[in-house]
């Protein structure tokens, strides 16, 4: 009686919902297209990670950061933004300059189509019904499905990027985050900084800030913040779909006594 | 005799009903009917270009890391330098994408105007989402409520028999059966 539980409650899944393993819960869900293109946008690869497609993400963040930092793109766009254009063009290096341009314009564009194509299979599976396995155990860790509260997630992003994720068990974008958030916050001095703007000596603060490497950190903290609340929701709702089939497969037996009347009176 | 009890979806769920099976309450004497929520309904039912009832933080996250980003930038020639000011654009970039989302929702009267009070956010918990019935003797009648109740259920009932009411007068003859 035991096994099959398990059995009928994985269903064919030919469009599957989404698969529960060690390190990540990666799932289909519908998601506004101009939201995952918006944050590549942000940051070329963002919005990939959003969805769940991992290489992707990481080959267009990788190549961006080189594209970017040795071409100074970020400096140019602090100058240029500030009134200082002659700076900018100064400081642009034309050696690296347009390799920036054509992946922040696929990872945009791409973001968008990859978001709009997976929202038809969403659509599929959630009509298809598939089931899935809620539980992975594993040689380096145990994924699971369970009901998190999404806050929780924000506030953890919040104090530091990356511990969100943590938290909802996304390790792969955990993983990432994490790196790059102290990698950049220590080439940016992010925290001799903070430190200066809450004693009051904000000149000093803006003197000891590196502003190409400071403004890769800003890209990641909104999203991680974002990306962290938006998966924990949708883990919940994994979960609750994932127990409801199993629940209409096991315990809704044709021979269940159903109340009928006493005509005793 | 039959036992009723209202849960929402969790790990405590599984474990009640394990946990009956076990003391000796045969499968086909439970019974789970899941009810949807009207949120999930929307979800499915929705056009591909919108976003899941998440619309909300999505606008509210847009807006505050594009005024970070902004922020950010102009802090380095403003007073307050641009930790401050990153932080001044995240916050007042999510509120206003907040509200913008929020009345551009009231204002042309899409679905959100009537938004029902049993309406709920994605994800959330602490709905009855499932109604769970015991078939079980009247002897084991504490033993279930008991497993029920150190599981987290919402509300526990019980049904002894159905009555023919309709002789006192206040009824319904649609319900009687035979």
């Amino acid at each position: 009686m035991m096994e099959k539980k398990q059995i009928e409650s994985i269903r064919n899944q030919r469009r599957p919902k989404g698969i529960v393993s060690e390190l990540t819960v990666n799932l289909l869900h519908l998601k506004n297209p101009w939201i995952t293109a918006f944050w590549s946008a942000i940051f070329p690869g963002l919005g990939f990670l959003i969805m769940g497609s991992y290489i992707k993400g990481f080959l267009l963040i990788i190549g961006a950061t080189i594209a970017n930092s040795m071409g100074h793109i970020n400096q140019a766009i602090i100058y240029g933004l500030t009134g200082q254009a002659e700076l900018a063009k100064q400081i642009l290096d034309t050696r690296w300059l347009l390799f920036y341009a054509p992946l922040q314009i696929f990872a945009t564009w791409s973001s968008y189509h990859l978001t709009a194509d997976l929202n038809k299979y969403a659509i599929l599976a959630a009509r298809e019904g598939s089931g899935i396995i809620p539980f992975k155990i594993g040689t380096w860790d145990i994924g699971f499905l369970d009901k998190r509260n999404p806050w929780v997630a924000v506030a953890w992003s919040l104090l530091m990027p990356g511990l969100g994720h943590l938290y909802s068990h996304r390790i792969p974008t955990s993983f990432y985050l994490l790196t790059w958030w102290i990698g950049m916050s220590y080439m940016a001095h992010l925290l001799p900084a903070i430190h200066q703007t809450f004693l009051g000596n904000f000149s000093e603060a803006i003197a000891t800030i590196r502003q190409e490497w400071f403004l890769y950190l800003v890209a990641i903290y909104p999203y991680s913040v974002y990306d962290a609340y938006v998966n924990t929701v949708e883990y919940n709702i994994l979960f609750d779909q994932e127990q409801s089939q199993f629940l209409i497969d096991n315990y809704q037996n044709c021979k269940f006594p159903m109340p009928a009347m006493d005509n005793r009176h | 005799m039959y036992v009723y009890a209202s849960f929402d979806y969790s790990a405590f769920l599984e474990l009640a009903i394990t946990d009956l099976e076990k003391r000796g309450i045969a499968r086909e004497h439970i019974l789970a009917v899941t009810l949807d929520k009207r949120v999930e309904e929307r979800m499915v039912l929705d056009t591909i270009h919108r976003a899941d009832g998440m619309s909300l933080f999505d606008g509210a996250m847009v807006l505050g890391a594009i005024l970070m980003e902004l922020g950010v930038i102009y802090g380095f020639i403003l007073e307050w330098g641009p930790i401050i000011w990153g932080l001044i654009g995240l916050l007042s970039g999510a509120i206003i994408g907040f509200l913008l989302d929020y009345f551009y929702g009231r204002i042309f009267g899409n679905k959100k105007t009537k938004s029902p009070r049993n309406r709920v956010e994605a994800g959330e918990c602490n709905n009855t989402e499932v109604v769970l019935t015991v078939y079980c003797n009247n002897s084991q009648y504490e033993m279930v409520e008991k497993v029920l109740w150190d599981n987290m259920a919402f509300g526990v009932g019980k049904l002894d028999r159905l009555r023919n009411t309709s002789g006192n007068g206040a009824t319904s003859d649609g319900k009687e059966t035979n």
